[in-house]
């Protein structure tokens, strides 16, 4: 689980592009939206996508997405649950 | 008391034009638009703000008196989509007669498997025009605003059925996951692209003076990889109407980098619209200064 999170963290600063944004700085309870790293609606297009790409996951709703899209944690807790089902 | 009295004036209206269309049909409700919005015009000055914004732009060497009747033109042909609406909701074989210029290459882009995102804008009949997707045989989602929402819940609940679903756009992150979502599957998106109401936006020409227009649907076609259609429809006789694609973009695949990628797309829809206008000069119903907002 830790390595999913480090995985994610990497891949939110790689490749949404986050300037003098570190890693190993974004809190796994930080939010990612508003007032947390700042991301956008058009931030959360790419994350949709990124996920799909990488894990296979497909985020379907708004609702799935806010419980998705609340932390890292709450991030790598839905692709644990959703990847069995991906495969 | 003054808004009590003008909202029950607008119920009255409303039902006097439900019953011209019960009685006497499209035509008669027609014939009695011609006095209503004479009288509208000649009396109402908030109608001459919101619409005089475009028509002062499109007809930049038109007299005052000229511009006073572009308005009325203008609002004539808004009133004769809406006595349309009605017509088709209370008499449910009532039909317009259309055209659907190069739906071909609509189906060809679908046939790709990356989703389409179609952009509309507030010209012409456009629920009258949507009600064409219905064909389609993929699924089709329309983000919207609450009030374009209501005006197309209102048209289609009447007529028994939507063409497509609605994704709320004040939904969470603006409904952008289900729109995605939709294009990953292969689905239509519906947006409207010419008013910006939040969020990112590129300064772009318009009838030769500056507008800010919104970017997410170029954003949003970039990242899933799909292809942009402008897609708007127009009212060309009584009963008829052309539906008609004006252009098709492909926003990620020119080099440029995203923010000039963004900008590029808003500037070809915009010369896209000013294409319309040109054609359909009195079928602008952007009621709103989109130069100052």
């Amino acid at each position: 689980m830790n390595d999913l999170k480090k995985e994610l963290k990497e891949m939110l600063v790689r490749d949404l592009k986050l300037q003098d944004v570190d890693p190993a700085g974004i809190g796994d309870d930080d939010p990612l939206f508003e007032e947390g790293l700042g991301l956008d609606s058009l931030d959360a297009v790419e994350l949709v996508v990124l996920i799909n790409k990488h894990y296979g996951i497909q985020i379907k709703d708004m609702e799935e997405g806010r419980i998705a899209f609340a932390s890292v944690n709450a991030l790598a807790d839905y692709i644990t649950r959703h990847q069995g089902q991906a495969d | 008391m003054l808004p009590r009295i003008k909202k029950r004036l607008e119920w009255l209206g409303h039902f006097f034009f439900y019953c011209m269309l019960t009685i006497g049909g499209q035509r008669t409700a027609y014939f009695f638009l011609y006095p209503v919005i004479f009288t509208y015009v000649l009396g109402s000055r908030k109608i001459h703000r919101q619409a005089l914004p475009y028509l002062r732009r499109r007809f930049p060497d038109h007299s005052r008196s000229q511009l006073f009747f572009d308005v009325f033109k203008n609002v004539l042909s808004f009133g004769k989509v809406l006595v349309d609406r009605g017509w088709m909701g209370l008499n449910q074989r009532a039909e317009l007669t259309g055209t659907f210029t190069d739906s071909d290459r609509l189906r060809a882009l679908i046939r790709e498997g990356n989703g389409v995102v179609i952009l509309l804008a507030h010209v012409g009949n456009w629920q009258t025009s949507l009600a064409r997707l219905d064909a389609l045989e993929v699924g089709v989602h329309a983000l919207m605003e609450f009030d374009e929402q209501s005006v197309s819940k209102h048209f289609f609940e009447l007529r028994g059925k939507a063409p497509f679903r609605i994704i709320d756009v004040h939904g969470f992150m603006g409904g952008m996951i289900e729109a995605t979502t939709a294009l990953q599957q292969g689905d239509l998106v519906l947006m409207m692209a010419d008013r910006l109401h939040q969020g990112r936006h590129a300064r772009v020409p318009f009838l030769n003076d500056q507008v800010r227009l919104p970017v997410s649907a170029y954003h949003l076609a970039m990242t899933a990889g799909s292809p942009v259609v402008i897609l708007f429809g127009a009212k060309t006789g009584r009963r008829e109407y052309a539906l008609k694609i004006w252009d098709i973009l492909y926003p990620g695949q020119s080099g440029l980098s995203r923010e000039e990628e963004l900008t590029a797309s808003a500037r070809k829809f915009a010369a896209a619209l000013e294409r319309y206008v040109e054609q359909y000069p009195y079928q602008w119903y952007n009621f709103f200064d989109i130069w100052q907002q």
